[in-house]
């Protein structure tokens, strides 16, 4: 059932999924204007470039750069007043939501019946899409506890001193484009489609249409040694399976090294920020980046091609 | 000079505008916050306010119309004079009132000085004594003294004189003040003694007067109203709640239902919208309880108020009692409430809960309906419900009870060989063999005590197998009964041929419906059946309506349609019914063509009799199996009780019956019924559509329910009633046919329950069922719009209880043989011909032929029975109704009847539970002591008999004797009949005025008088009466109970002869 506007004003006006209705136009808003900054800065430093005399002073980071401004602007009140209208409207904004929409208060609990869906609060939709496309113990403990291990060393990773409290785009273009893909490509992206798109248990559901309790599909998901060629390539023996799922982890890790590698050497700038890197650095870098990237691969070859597991072997699939 | 540079957006913009706009803004949030705090989130702030201005404006119209009221009464004849009479008893007592009062006040002053010089000087010498209890022996002497000192001591006081004569001076020591002072109290004690005593009788007086003003007086006086409409103007707006804690129950519907509360409105004061001038406003939930008898029965007090504050709102009504915030909320009618408030058309669910073991309760006509039509629809076949029809699993656990039993008495057997082996053991010690043997020895009195419970068990296994019936016949007998030819045609067409039937209407294609005929018809048994004579149609017509067929039974289609609709409509039987089977089925409903075997599971025929050299006879005094060794099932399954008709009656009724067809009626030929390759597949048809559930079907006996259990069906999950492709409709209030609900969403239980009744189909809308096996089996009950809201209703409250065990009504002793009794008096339909509830019509009252002067020729009314009857009688009496072997054609109490108290062959067990149900409905102890009476003297007799011939008080006009001359015309029972049958003390209530008993009664009120202590005949006295001091209605009730045959001989030649009185019908 298709065109069912019904069923996406029942998602959308839920008030629930207020906050993710809001994060789709917020998203893009803030990442488009924090861009325009970077890009002006970006503007203003290539001005600066050029002007060793104007560089050599002190002062905003505001392009173009007009003769006549004040060198610098107070705290008070320029910057104090454009707080405070927006602690203003926020607060406005917060007032007003909390006494149109309360806060669904739903059944007593009843460990005999489970809804379906069953959803996450919002903001964990993101962990539990990840269950579609790996193992409770991959989705539920290692990937959580690497995204954790993974922001707290991101000081450590990163020590280009550039880019601080400024936007820029120019001198930190690997690590914007790290957290465009890791935070808005993935997290994002799955609590939208753990929002809007997963209907009725679990399945896949375009908007309008009809959350059908009753739907059923036909679908068989393989194991990538029993897909396309490999199964002839294969033997039908868990050891073949272990050893070919390994090889294929292990192309998958010298290829996505080798990628990584090539862009942090695609620029003179970042090739700079590269060598003042230890090796300890790099290999923890490269981990993290590799395990992020197999995320997306994954869930490609889940959704496009029905591969269950890339890797069986008798204690753990991948 | 440089172009004017640009201006600094930073520096140069101003932000006031946006900081004065969202400060504005935020101000108003915040106000909006503050208003939504205050009423948004409190609507019941505004329902308390409209309500305090509807209901002050309402008690300020009715005050003065009240005291108007009042003033009339005050004005009235009667209440002058009983206010003269009060008056005047003041008046003569008042010179010694005042003498009274006058003493009283000169006491109390006197009291006033005395009292504290007296309490000094007691608190003095009481510290002393303690001093002198404490001290040593040295010290006893010297302490002994100061009290004896402080006890001579003098006070000096000034004492108003009791007189009235000015003041006295007097030294008073402590002793001479105690003394005085007691004398004072006791003299005051005896003033008010008798200044109470002598106001008596004004008291009395001015009782009788006020008692007058509020018995004339409807509702509240105006002082109080005035108390009503200050509490109202005070009012408190909060949060009304009721918590009961021990029940987790916080019910906070008061806040906006205000008028519920008993404190504001009370109970003798009903709120309605009219009274609030609210008529028609939906929005106004102000009315009081519209039934506060209901809410008076919930408490043992009978206090309406203490039944709110224990039970509270939601148990009953449903809806979420702690939600405040929204009508929506409060009411629980939201997708995540479970328990949504039942719509007004079902709010007799709500009684379910707690009565799920009541079949017929008070005030809840619709539940009760529910249930009724859950057991005669044969629901119960497919659904098993808690309670009811049980008997197949009662059957099977007494059996399995009977099985352990012998198997214990066996293993107790092998103890006692055991024991005594180990006690003959030379090495046993001797006192160990002692008591091993003594083990041995005591074994045996305990399986004989098992004996005991076996054999009451069996009893019970033969009363079970009695009790327990089907709603469908016995399709063993249809080879017998019906022509072949119908029986597809009724399969297909089963509500066109009877519109008003039982069986629902199978969804059957033509094959399946020519299988399970062939099955049907070849599992029949072929006979052997009597041939019978024709009989006369136009007496069996009259017998037909006169001998009580229409108490269960109707006739007619359409608009003429009459009778009761406990069973089938007979108006066509005669198109599929074959006339030997009619009449034999008349004569007697329980005959079966053959016994059937529960053990063996077959039905025996005269071959298996044979083999044990037996006669072919089968009955309830024949029961047991060839072989001796169990009981059989001799009767068959149906409610249908014998009339006791003879044969010519019952074949007279028969060829009235078999008239009654339509003249077009023509079947077309079925030869496939007779195809053996059909059989197989019929029965697994039979089986799959579980018609096993409602009829008995040869080789199917033992097949349980089909269909899911619905005990607990009103708490199961939404999310698991299967709407199917109905799901999103129902979820937007779109109906099966397109329309759109009236009530919006019907994604809930109601709107489950009232489609799948409506048609049980409906759920398979727009499935792909190619084979019809996948459909929904359940077939199309044959229900009328209210109907389906009364299953409704049962089903909506058909949940798992939310309450604590304590508050169900599991009564014990005589509620719960009430209880049960309703169970036993619903299945064999005794409303259809009697009243047993005060307000419940039969279905025989609304027959044409029992109006205007005939309604003497029903049936008794049973108001009252257990009171009346003899509870040994009346178990006889149902046994047998003709209370004798032989001559059984007729009524064993009122042989002046033409309608006739059927046999039901009830079990023992269902004997036991309706004398007990009749005796508790009148609160009776148990067991019965029939009252000694005493033996009459000659000069009692002599006036007994003076007075039962008494002109005034013909009672053998009416009266039956015994004697076929003189019965013709009586309309009473037989007085030789009273000893055993009646209670004495009720016949002698019965004699003083009967009318108020059982209305309408052709037995006259008034006979006796009451004078003095006893009741006095009213009419004129005979002679031998005048000197007699004692009651006259106890001697007529002694009389009575001791009538011998010779005494009523002699009655009746001494009284005029009966001539007919039309007026009849009574005790």
């Amino acid at each position: 059932m298709w065109g069912d506007w019904y069923q996406l004003w029942e998602i959308v006006s839920a008030p629930d999924n207020v906050p993710i209705v809001a994060l789709l136009f917020l998203v893009p808003f803030y990442t488009w204007y924090a861009f325009r900054q970077a890009f002006e800065t970006d503007r203003l430093i290539e001005q600066l470039e050029k002007d060793p005399q104007l560089a050599k002073t002190h002062h905003r980071k505001v392009h173009p750069w007009q003769p006549g401004w004040p060198r610098e602007v107070h705290t008070w009140p320029y910057l104090m007043r454009v707080e405070f209208l927006a602690a203003i409207i926020v607060t406005v904004i917060l007032t007003v939501w909390s006494i149109t929409l309360n806060a669904p208060l739903e059944e007593p609990a009843n460990p005999n019946l489970t809804m379906n869906p069953a959803k996450a609060p919002w903001y964990f939709l993101g962990l539990q899409e990840m269950l579609v496309y790996f193992d409770p113990w991959i989705a539920g403990v290692v990937m959580p506890t690497l995204i954790i291990i993974g922001l707290m060393v991101i000081p450590y990773i990163d020590e280009n001193p550039l880019g601080n409290g400024y936007y820029t785009y120019k001198q930190r273009r690997f690590a914007i484009w790290t957290f465009l893909v890791g935070f808005i490509g993935l997290w994002v992206i799955m609590i939208v489609i753990g929002t809007f798109i997963r209907g009725p248990g679990w399945m896949w559901f375009w908007p309008t249409q009809t959350w059908d309790h009753n739907r059923l599909v036909f679908e068989v998901n393989r194991n990538l040694h029993e897909w396309w060629i490999f199964k002839y390539i294969v033997p039908q023996n868990i050891w073949a399976w272990t050893v070919f799922g390994a090889i294929v982890v292990g192309l998958y890790f010298a290829g996505a090294a080798y990628l990584i590698h090539r862009i942090c050497m695609a620029t003179e700038f970042s090739r700079k920020i590269y060598r003042r890197m230890s090796l300890l650095q790099i290999v923890t870098m490269q981990i993290l980046l590799i395990l992020m990237l197999a995320l997306p691969i994954k869930m490609l070859l889940r959704l496009v091609f029905r591969i269950k597991y890339v890797w069986v072997t008798p204690w753990f699939n991948v | 000079m440089p172009a004017q540079p640009a201006q600094d957006p930073i520096t140069s913009k101003s932000l006031s505008f946006h900081l004065l706009l969202w400060s504005f803004l935020l101000i108003v949030s915040l106000a909006w916050a503050l208003y939504d705090e205050m009423y948004g989130l409190r609507p019941w702030r505004s329902y308390q306010k409209r309500f305090i201005e509807a209901y002050s404006s309402y008690l300020q119209r009715e005050i003065p119309k009240q005291q108007q009221a009042e003033q009339s009464i005050r004005n009235s004849p009667e209440y002058q004079k009983l206010e003269a009479q009060w008056k005047a008893a003041e008046a003569a007592v008042a010179p010694r009132l005042s003498e009274i009062d006058t003493e009283i006040a000169r006491i109390n002053r006197r009291l006033g000085v005395l009292t504290p010089v007296f309490q000094e000087a007691r608190g003095r010498v009481a510290a002393l004594v303690y001093q002198l209890e404490i001290a040593s022996a040295d010290d006893r002497q010297s302490r002994l003294r100061e009290v004896e000192q402080a006890k001579q001591q003098t006070y000096s006081l000034s004492l108003p004189g009791l007189h009235g004569d000015g003041t006295e001076q007097a030294q008073l020591s402590y002793t001479d003040l105690e003394r005085e002072f007691n004398r004072l109290k006791d003299r005051k004690a005896a003033l008010v003694a008798e200044r109470a005593a002598v106001l008596a009788e004004a008291d009395a007086l001015r009782r009788q007067l006020e008692s007058y003003f509020s018995e004339k007086l409807a509702g509240l006086t105006g002082q109080q109203l005035q108390g009503l409409l200050r509490a109202v103007n005070n009012l408190d707006v909060r949060i009304r709640q009721i918590h009961n804690e021990s029940a987790g129950l916080v019910d906070r519907c008061q806040s906006c239902h205000i008028g519920m509360d008993l404190a504001l409105v009370p109970p003798n004061l009903t709120l309605t919208k009219a009274d609030l001038n609210l008529e028609g406003n939906p929005d106004a939930p102000f009315s009081s309880h519209p039934n506060i008898e209901l809410l008076r029965l919930h408490d043992p007090d009978r206090d309406p108020a203490k039944a709110l504050e224990r039970i509270g709102c939601s148990p009953c009504h449903g809806g979420n009692g702690r939600a405040t915030s929204s009508v929506i909320k409060g009411h629980g009618r939201h997708k995540y409430w479970l328990w949504p408030l039942y719509y007004r058309e079902n709010f007799e669910a709500g009684c379910q809960m707690c009565h799920a073991q009541d079949m017929v309760l008070d005030y809840a006509p619709v539940l009760n309906r529910g249930k009724e039509l859950y057991r005669e629809r044969g629901c119960v076949g497919c659904h098993r419900f808690e309670g009811f029809d049980n008997e197949a699993e009662q059957l099977l656990s007494a059996r399995q009870r009977i099985r352990q039993l012998e198997q214990q008495k066996r293993e107790y057997e092998q103890e006692i060989a055991r024991l005594q082996r180990r006690a003959d053991d030379p090495a046993t010690p001797l006192e160990v063999a002692r008591q091993l043997n003594e083990r041995a020895a005591s074994l045996p009195v305990v399986m004989s005590q098992l004996d005991a419970e076996i054999e009451q068990l069996q009893q019970r296994t033969v009363s079970l197998m009695r009790e327990e019936k089907k709603v469908g016949p016995s399709l063993k007998e249809v080879r017998v009964k019906l022509k072949k030819e119908w029986i597809p045609y009724w399969l297909a067409n089963t509500h066109e041929f009877r519109p008003d039937t039982k069986m629902p209407q199978f969804r059957l294609e033509e094959s399946e419906i020519q299988a399970i005929s062939a099955f049907i018809w070849q599992m029949g048994l072929p006979g052997p059946l009597e041939k019978q004579p024709r009989g006369d149609p136009a007496r069996g017509k009259r017998l037909f309506e006169t001998r009580g067929c229409l108490g269960c039974h109707s006739i007619g289609e359409g608009a003429n349609k009459i009778g009761g609709d406990f069973a089938a409509n007979l108006s066509r039987v005669g198109e599929k019914a074959n006339y030997d089977y009619l009449v034999r089925w008349i004569y007697n409903p329980r005959q079966r063509t053959r016994p059937y075997d529960p053990i063996a599971k077959k039905d025996l025929g005269p071959e298996d009799y044979a083999r044990h050299g037996k006669p072919f006879v089968f009955d309830l005094k024949n029961s047991r199996s060839p072989d001796g060794k169990h009981e059989l099932v001799v009767m068959l399954p149906t409610v249908m009780p014998s009339l006791r008709l003879t044969w010519q009656e019952a074949r007279d009724i028969a060829s009235y019956l078999i008239t009654l067809r339509r003249s077009d009626a023509n079947y077309p030929p079925a030869p496939y019924i007779d195809d053996p390759n059909l059989r197989e597949r019929g029965r697994e048809l039979v089986k799959f559509y579980g018609c096993a559930g409602c009829h008995e079907i040869a080789t199917l006996e033992e097949e349980g329910r089909i269909g899911t259990e619905l005990t607990n069906e009103g708490s199961k999950p939404v999310d698991r009633l299967d709407f199917a492709l109905l799901t999103h409709n129902a979820k937007r209030g779109i109906l099966p046919d397109g329309s759109p609900s009236p009530r919006g969403k019907w994604y809930d239980h109601k709107g489950f329950f009232e489609q799948k009744l409506a048609n049980p189909a409906i759920f398979d809308q727009g499935k792909y069922k190619p084979d019809p096996r996948d459909r929904l089996r359940m077939p199309k009950p044959n229900l009328t719009p209210a109907d389906i809201n009364a299953l409704t209703t049962f089903l909506l409250g058909s949940v798992d209880p939310q309450v604590p065990n304590d508050m169900l009504y599991r009564p014990e002793g005589a509620r719960k043989d009430i209880q049960d009794g309703w169970w036993i008096i619903t299945k064999y339909n005794c409303m259809g011909c009697h009243q047993i509830r005060v307000g419940q019509r039969s279905a025989l009252q609304d027959l044409p032929q029992y109006q205007g002067p005939n309604a003497d020729k029903l049936p008794p009314p049973l108001f009252g029975a257990g009171a009346r009857l003899n509870p040994r009688w009346l178990a006889r009496f149902l046994e047998n109704p003709a209370l004798s072997e032989t001559d059984i054609h007729r009524n064993g109490v009122r042989n002046y009847l033409d309608i006739r108290m059927p046999t039901f062959y009830l079990s023992d067990n269902e004997i036991r539970k309706l004398v007990r149900f009749f005796e508790a409905l009148s609160a009776q102890e148990r067991p019965f002591i029939p009252p000694v009476i005493q033996p009459l003297t000659e000069a009692e007799r002599t006036m007994a008999r003076d007075l039962f011939t008494h002109p005034a008080a013909p009672c053998l006009r009416c009266h039956a004797t015994g004697d076929p001359a003189h019965d013709r015309n009586a309309t009473a029972p037989n007085f030789l009949l009273a000893g055993e049958r009646l209670r004495p003390p009720w016949t002698q209530r019965w004699l003083l005025d009967p009318a108020r008993m059982i209305p309408g009664t052709a037995m006259p009120s008034g006979l006796f008088r009451r004078e003095g202590d006893r009741w006095v005949f009213a009419g004129p006295l005979p002679a031998s009466l005048r000197n007699y001091r004692g009651d006259h209605a106890e001697l007529l009730v002694r009389y009575m109970f001791l009538m011998t045959p010779a005494e009523q001989r002699l009655l009746i030649s001494r009284s005029p002869r009966a001539t007919g009185a039309s007026t009849g019908g009574s005790e």
